[in-house]
């Protein structure tokens, strides 16, 4: 038996609804299969005022132990670092996530809003909001860099705009069976396990990449959505294309360029109109290459591929 | 298109350009937005008047700038086809031309 709480912050409530939609395994297998109690979640608790607060406090007393804490989205600390901008159970709720985390065997984040600020957290970030562990790239975040949890782990970020279900669910199954101490995680606390390949790693699009041939429209069947409309697949680190969502599809296979959201940096650039979904250039050149390749190498490489490709390349192939 | 119709205006458009067709090569778009703005511009445009397309993406029959940048190494090029695949275009080319819409 283990219990989870799962609290959310500034959050749009996308990675419980993804949560909700897991399939291996799902919600309930986690109750029925898996042994995890559930003290409380925003959209499954029964509980409501003085009740949930006295979950809260058992769990910080220590009386009721708090084995998984997983928040979803920013912890709010505005206005002045007060956090009273969200307020839960009688209190900021950056107040109830510093004593829960210390009071937690594992902190487990969940979503990029979580994990590091998202797009609440984006200039010029009103509800000062900040990631668990990070504000975006930057260390740190509400908990400090130095923050462990009593399993000696940092709190181990689930990314995503919404996170994968199973990703979730999977890490919960993990901690919840005794193998928390198997959790790799990466710089940004990721687990290795989902988040050390890119999202190009299974994209069915992955010859038209090799050969340099672009997608140029939204949907199409043939082409790379790299060249041309900001795909973001060959610097994202994700699994999107080998645990496909809802079993069998992805962004890409659907002809809709990855976002980058398993990165800190999301969302990119400057969001101005005729900026997003277009590949950032200069002199017609990728600012942002494949992770690896520098310019003077993918001048050259393009050249060859060009004179290589074959003609289904430029085919109209169904690829999902 | 069938591929004599594809030929037959290539070979118009290298005509045009052998005779002297003057085309806007500068400024090449050096961001995304001036990107952008070309391919408005070129919407704006009537479907028929290629040579406004022409001018507007700025052709040339021949390699261009220190790079020698030419279409055989642009992103919308299709080898096979010897066609320019970007929407606003959609036009045949040559491999040693090049336009100010190049992207590699």
């Amino acid at each position: 038996m283990a219990n989870l709480l799962w609290l959310q912050g500034g959050a749009c409530s996308g990675n419980t609804m993804s949560f909700l939609n897991a399939e291996e395994p799902s919600a309930c297998d986690l109750v029925t299969d898996f042994g995890i109690n559930v003290l409380w979640h925003p959209s499954l608790g029964v509980e409501l005022g003085d009740n949930v607060k006295k979950i809260l406090l058992d769990c910080i007393s220590g009386k009721i132990a708090l084995d998984i804490f997983v928040f979803e989205g920013t912890v709010v600390t505005a206005p002045n670092g007060t956090g009273e901008w969200n307020r839960f159970a009688g209190r900021a709720m950056q107040d109830w996530v510093r004593e829960l985390s210390k009071a937690a065997t594992y902190v487990v984040a969940v979503g990029d809003c979580a994990t590091w600020g998202g797009i609440p957290a984006t200039a010029p970030n009103p509800s000062e909001s900040r990631g668990m562990q990070f504000l975006k790239r930057e260390k740190g975040g509400f908990l400090g860099d130095g923050f462990k949890s009593k399993s000696g782990l940092p709190v181990v970020n689930i990314p995503g705009c919404p996170a994968h279900p199973d990703w979730i669910t999977q890490i919960v199954v993990a901690i919840a069976t005794g193998r928390g101490a198997d959790i790799a995680v990466d710089e940004f606390h990721r687990p290795k396990t989902f988040f050390q390949s890119f999202t190009q790693t299974g994209c069915t699009r992955n010859m038209h990449f090799a050969y340099k041939v672009s997608a140029t429209e939204f949907g199409q069947r043939k082409g790379c959505l790299f060249y041309d409309l900001g795909c973001r697949g060959p610097m994202t680190h994700s699994p999107c294309n080998r645990i496909l969502w809802n079993r069998q599809s992805s962004k890409t296979r659907a002809g809709m360029p990855c976002l980058g959201c398993t990165e800190p940096e999301f969302p990119f650039f400057d969001l101005a109109p005729g900026t997003v979904f277009k590949t950032q250039t200069v002199m017609g050149v990728p600012k942002d290459l494949p992770l690896g390749v520098d310019k003077k190498g993918y001048i050259a490489l393009t050249g060859a591929a060009k004179n290589a490709a074959p003609a289904w390349a430029e085919q109209d192939l169904f690829v999902v | 298109m069938q591929n004599d119709q594809e030929n037959a205006l290539r070979n118009r458009i290298a005509k045009m350009m052998a005779d002297g067709l003057q085309t806007q090569t500068e400024p090449f778009p050096e961001t995304d937005r001036e990107f952008g703005q070309l391919l408005a511009e070129l919407r704006d445009l009537p479907a028929e008047d290629l040579k406004a397309r022409l001018v507007v993406s700025g052709f040339v029959d021949k390699p261009y700038g220190p790079d020698q940048m030419r279409c055989q190494e642009c992103m919308y090029y299709l080898v096979h086809r010897k066609w320019c695949d970007l929407p606003e275009l959609a036009v045949p080319v040559e491999p040693d031309w090049w336009c100010r819409l190049w992207r590699i």
